[in-house]
């Protein structure tokens, strides 16, 4: 019995590293860019001191830096957020929502409304076409793909992957179509779809910030009933949990959550797949736990991320998405390998 | 609480599975269900399932469950207690009696810190009758418990499910294909065949069998005045 409470007190400290290690990389995130910012300066603007810093320097902490690193971390925590319940639904490790074209979806989405022109603000000064577009994108893919991979009310593993690399690539493929058809707009759609922070601005902050309290709720309150139906849908529903109806609110709340991501700063793949997995290197397995230890270990990792790109080549700038993959992919087979390691002793002393 | 089936048809595009299935299971028993591979033996008790998963009194053990699960085995025998537990309580006491209970009752105490998957074929069978058992269930619905367990364990399990019945007045269906652990164990004799229920009956006999399985039985008697059957 003391044991199992040890294990539950063992996740909130890691819990509350993953949110002290956000903060201190924020803050080391706010401090750097293409011009310097002291850690003081920072510091003061925070603790309402701002009339003793430079004007300039207040203008590039509160419109540029603050809703670039917070957009970072919000995309960061929603796309892992993302990741570990479709690798919950779909029991299957590979499951990401850039493997499974749901990314791709929700840009080509997004992409329509940008290139008809429906791309107007409809509220909030930054809430616009593209968001519904990329949300309607999502939806429509994730469903594409459910019911391509659900075999006799489960899902199998090769034909779910399978079924969303296809549609990835027909997603793709259509927004190549769009962007040719429109050569005027195509820089623009271009420079979003490989994925970038640089035009954070404040207000689009603040859409991202209510679409994560209102989402990330759901599938916080949601992610214990993902656990039950691994048992199987009967088993699930004598426990009172309805498969469909899970997955219908499942489904259109990651939808939701993805695709503001996407609309916001484009397709950041790989983050979805290897966040979860370093979450479970960690050993926090059920699905509640993991949410939340994703949440904060995927903006962590996406702020340091951003934090190079906007460093190593200023006062140029990285593509977010390559950034990612060279810091994350290497980090993780690292991680794989020692977990071999440390398995193939196991076997040995066993 | 006695399950009523009643006139229970299932489809598949054209294919009929099971066809007007009838049959009132009986609290405090253990009724088997027999007959032939395909014959829809899991469809039956899959529509039972459904009807009755609303009243909070049937724990069910599919014959296998599909892809990862990635919880450790005590937080997998937990998903029994999901439908008692509150959003702010967590574990109760009672939950974790139950919980240590189950896994004692299917000898898993000392491997409740290993991850699920990395279980043996039987060890997650056990597993997941740990975890109906901690559901504290009136009913316990089984498809083919003894498919991945050794002849150790599957006598483990049956004699568990007959505990139950006698001590605390549970009640199991439980699909079966050895028809002599069937025998043995059962209390009443469901006989499907090409998804009908073709008779229900309180011992088997190799007449009954054949009719089943539409080839031929023979049966013996031990000296200990069991009756062994065996397809001749």
């Amino acid at each position: 019995m003391q044991e199992h409470n040890n294990h539950s007190d063992r996740f909130l400290i890691k819990l509350t590293i993953a949110v002290i290690m956000l903060l201190c990389v924020m803050a080391v995130s706010l401090c750097l860019g293409s011009s310097g910012v002291s850690i003081g300066d920072v510091i003061k603007y925070f603790t309402g001191r701002g009339e003793m810093i430079p004007k300039t320097t207040l203008t590039i902490i509160g419109r540029i830096r603050i809703p670039r690193t917070l957009t970072a971390a919000l995309v960061g925590g929603a796309l892992a957020s993302v990741g570990c319940i479709m690798q919950g639904v779909f029991r299957n490790p590979m499951a990401d929502p850039s493997v499974l074209g749901i990314s791709s979806g929700a840009a080509l989405g997004a992409a329509v409304a940008i290139v008809t022109g429906l791309n107007g603000v409809i509220m909030f000064g930054a809430f616009t076409g593209a968001y519904i577009g990329a949300i309607i994108g999502a939806l429509v893919t994730w469903l594409m793909v459910f019911t391509i991979a659900t075999r006799n009310g489960h899902y199998d593993t090769s034909s779910t992957l399978l079924a969303g690399i296809a549609i990835s690539s027909i997603m793709s493929a259509l927004i190549t179509v769009l962007m040719t058809l429109h050569l005027e707009q195509m820089e623009r759609v271009y420079l979003w779809m490989l994925g970038t922070f640089s035009a954070s601005t404040a207000e689009k902050t603040k859409i991202l910030v209510i679409a994560v309290c209102i989402l990330m709720p759901v599938l916080i309150i949601i992610a214990p009933r993902i656990d039950v139906m691994k048992l199987g849908r009967e088993a699930a529903l004598t426990l009172g949990v309805n498969q469909k109806r899970t997955l219908a609110i499942t489904l259109a709340a990651c939808s939701a959550l993805l695709a503001m991501c996407v609309a916001n700063s484009g397709i950041i793949g790989f983050v979805g797949l290897i966040i979860p997995h370093i979450v479970s290197f960690f050993r926090v397995t059920r699905m509640r736990r993991r949410l939340a230890l994703s949440f904060f270990t995927g903006a962590v990792f996406m702020v340091v991320c951003d934090t190079v790109c906007k460093t190593v080549v200023a006062p140029g700038e990285l593509a977010i998405g390559a950034v990612t993959s060279l810091i994350g992919a290497p980090y993780f087979l690292i991680l794989l390998m020692r977990s071999r390691i440390r398995s193939g002793k196991e076997k040995t002393s066993v | 609480m006695n399950l009523e089936a009643k006139n229970i048809t299932v489809s598949y595009g054209n294919s009929v599975v099971l066809s007007d299935a009838t049959h009132t299971f009986e609290e405090g028993k253990i009724s088997v269900v027999l007959g032939p591979n395909g014959c829809g033996k899991t469809t039956l008790i899959k529509a039972l399932v459904r009807k009755f998963a609303n009243t909070g009194k049937l724990a069910y053990i599919p014959q296998e469950i599909y892809g990862d699960v990635g919880l450790t085995v005590r937080e997998t025998v937990a998903l029994g207690r999901y439908d008692k537990s509150r959003f702010f309580t967590g574990e109760t006491e009672e939950d974790r009696k139950h919980i240590d209970d189950a896994l004692k009752l299917m000898e898993l105490s000392d491997k409740q810190d290993r991850i699920y998957d990395t279980l043996s074929g039987g060890e997650k069978q056990r597993a997941m009758a740990a975890r109906a058992i901690s559901q504290d269930a009136e009913w316990f619905i089984m498809d083919e418990p003894s498919s991945n367990l050794d002849i150790v364990h599957t006598k483990h399990i049956l004699d568990t499910a007959g505990r139950l019945v006698k001590e605390q007045g549970k009640s199991f269906i439980i699909v079966l294909h050895d028809i002599n652990d069937a025998a043995h164990y059962g209390d009443e004799f469901v006989l499907m065949r090409e998804g009908r229920i073709i008779k229900v009956s309180d011992t088997l006999s190799a007449e009954l069998l054949e009719e089943t399985y539409g080839t031929s039985f023979g049966e013996v008697k031990t000296s200990s005045g069991q009756t062994i059957f065996y397809a001749s």
